[in-house]
């Protein structure tokens, strides 16, 4: 909830620095019916959004295609070869569940913070969290040979009354990932409130108004409706908080509960958590750049926030780096010839390649982003983006195919090659997930419209000869200043 | 219900025009804002919200029922294995961790609607659609007899439309 403290004297105005902060400034944004417009303005489709939505469409249905013809020939066709029986559908599992986790960082751990730079970019990290959580979901069913039996993978005494087993990390697997899409559903749905109520009162087409109506539930942005609301929100970022590291945690004990090579170690929590809020910003990234363009909102989305959000990614790039690290570190250290030679095999083995695009995406070319010009750059920032996509994706292969496919017996040892139902479901699901998203942002609002107008100064009837920010500072700039370099 | 709504261009009118009229205690008053601001909630003066509540009963709720549901089917079908104890509460905790933060999110999203009285199937009195873009509104449920009061009281600050409601 914003605040208008008392002015202070020009002696005591700080001087504006030119680097991303926590304080938030929208220069070129005046006043609560220019948010209104410009952002209600992104919600009219266009011939790029038709074509968009044509080729996501494609991808889905190429992917549904190929599980058609696996569901028709068997799970043989997706390149399974014993003992590597978990392939792309659990590397994709887990690529999607860290995509989700960035977007209740944002929303949830940075609005407990009061990490401003979050306000403008929070509502498409939160739809994002959703929809990549969606499609995660899919994976589980997607792996089984019957899927139509999928809701034997539900907690519930599904066989002569026997219910599953509460020690099972699969069986908290599912309570995880099933909570943390409830909840991050709940938040983005409570947050969007205000903004459909702010949609129905534009809107002229009754049917229209009407739908908004009702999911606005009848918000009438009375003072109580929002002391009640400031209360519930924090209350659910709280939640959302712990929430958001104990999923990909609980995902980290699928592999961390195995006595397999590779897998069986105490660093997988902190380790999958830091990678999957790492590759959840290399996707905000990837949606957010072409969408403050495309939106024509550079000055909601300014050159700081992205700034400020660079720095949050290259943190979370180091974290990994480290975790990397460490598990070289422990694996020679322990002395367990088991982990030294799997380590070994991770680096000089078949899968080198996979290592070297990982390290390479995940460790070296964040590093970058040291530089401030880099950081700024949204074009370089979007290009990283893909890399960070991918490197998050290799990691994840690169944890399940060598080690099962190089376990603790000569024997055992396989290969293993994804086939082209692989590759077409790996497709379907980003056209799954892109989608979603398109039609979410033609439907509601990208940028929440209620929180953006709190950080913009409030009309006065006691007029002052320059800007006043939602702190009370006085603004150096002028009023028509374009606001994306701010 | 039946009171004077006024329709206000800045901030600074409303908040004095809520603190003029509370103190005259001509009616309930409820601000109409298109942002949370502290200025008016400062100046409305509410008590705390019980949501709170809300949100510690459905978290400790939650975190009982994640125990109990697992305690409960690990002694439906007891089976030891390796000597070790049938109900373990070690691992049972994330289970526990779980419902509580399901269980408590779900009722802080149920106190929010009903402290807020949301959803609401009726038109509000008073209410007007540029509330939620960029004026504030100021509704004071008064009896007719003292409507004049009202509206003198929110014309002297500032109101840029000032009207009766029934």
């Amino acid at each position: 909830m914003a605040t208008m403290a008392k002015p202070l004297s020009d002696r005591d105005e700080p001087r504006r620095p030119n680097i991303a902060s926590a304080d938030v400034q929208l220069p070129a944004v005046k006043d609560y019916e220019q948010v209104d417009r410009e952002i209600s303005a992104t919600l009219h489709p266009t011939v790029a959004w038709f074509i968009g939505l044509g080729v996501a469409v494609f991808f889905l249905l190429v992917g549904i295609s190929a599980w058609m013809y696996q569901i028709y020939s068997g799970l043989g066709v997706a390149g399974y070869n014993p003992p590597v029986m978990w392939g792309v559908y659990i590397i994709t599992f887990v690529f999607w569940v860290g995509i989700g986790h960035a977007g209740t960082l944002i929303s949830a751990i940075l609005y407990l913070f009061r990490a401003g730079f979050r306000t403008t970019i929070y509502r498409c990290a939160e739809a994002m969290t959703v929809f990549a959580v969606m499609t995660a979901g899919l994976f589980p069913i997607l792996h089984l040979g019957r899927p139509w039996k999928f809701f034997w993978l539900i907690p519930y005494p599904n066989w002569r009354y026997i219910w599953p087993q509460f020690k099972s990390p699969l069986v908290w697997d599912v309570f995880a990932i099933l909570t943390y899409l409830t909840v991050s559903s709940t938040f983005l749905y409570i947050g969007l409130i205000p903004d459909i109520a702010v949609l129905r009162d534009r809107e002229k087409n009754p049917v229209r108004r009407r739908i908004l109506g009702v999911l606005s539930l009848g918000w009438r942005n009375s003072d109580r409706e929002w002391r009640h609301f400031a209360r519930a929100y924090l209350f659910l970022a709280a939640f959302s908080t712990p929430l958001v590291l104990s999923v990909h945690s609980v995902v980290s004990f699928d592999f961390a509960m195995a006595l397999t090579p590779g897998w069986h170690t105490t660093i997988f929590p902190p380790y999958f958590v830091a990678g999957a809020i790492f590759s959840g910003i290399g996707m905000v990234f990837t949606i957010i750049i072409p969408l403050r363009k495309f939106f024509g909102l550079k000055h909601y989305v300014t050159i700081n926030h992205l700034d400020a959000a660079a720095k949050l990614c290259l943190f979370t790039s180091l974290v990994v780096g480290c975790a990397y690290m460490t598990e070289w570190f422990v694996a020679w250290f322990s002395g367990n010839e088991f982990e030294k030679t799997f380590f070994a095999n991770r680096i000089w083995g078949q899968w080198w390649w996979a290592s070297a695009i990982l390290y390479t995406c995940n460790m070296v070319l964040p590093l970058t982003l040291f530089k401030q010009s880099w950081r700024r750059n949204p074009t370089w920032l979007f290009i990283l983006s893909f890399f960070i996509n991918l490197g998050m994706w290799f990691e994840r292969f690169v944890i399940v195919v060598p080690s099962l496919s190089h376990e603790f017996e000569p024997w055992q040892w396989a290969s293993y090659s994804p086939t082209w139902v692989d590759y077409a479901i790996l497709a379907g699901s980003f056209g799954w997930f892109s989608m979603w998203f398109l039609l979410f942002i033609k439907q509601l609002p990208v940028i929440a419209i209620a929180e953006v107008k709190e950080i913009i100064p409030p009309r006065l009837r006691t007029t002052h000869d320059h800007g006043i920010d939602s702190s009370g500072r006085h603004l150096e700039f002028e009023p028509s200043t374009p606001g994306e370099d701010a | 219900m039946s009171g004077v709504i006024g329709a206000f261009r800045e901030l600074d009118s409303v908040v004095y025009a809520v603190e003029e009229l509370k103190e005259k205690r001509i009616g309930e008053v409820t601000v109409y804002t298109p942002t949370p601001r502290h200025e008016i909630e400062h100046a409305v003066n509410a008590g705390p919200s019980p949501v709170r509540r809300f949100t510690l009963f459905g978290g400790l709720f939650g975190a009982t029922c994640g125990y109990w549901i697992a305690v409960w089917t690990s002694d439906y079908w007891p089976l030891v294995v390796g000597g070790k104890p049938v109900a373990s509460w070690v691992p049972y905790t994330i289970f526990g961790f779980e419902v509580m933060v399901l269980f408590g999110a779900l009722s802080t999203v149920a106190g929010l609607f009903i402290a807020s009285r949301v959803p609401k199937l009726r038109m509000t009195v008073g209410y007007d659609p540029r509330f939620s873009s960029g004026d504030y509104g100021v509704w004071v449920a008064c009896p007719p007899e003292r409507y004049s009061e009202a509206q003198s009281v929110l014309r002297e600050h500032g109101a840029v439309e000032v009207r009766d409601e029934q």
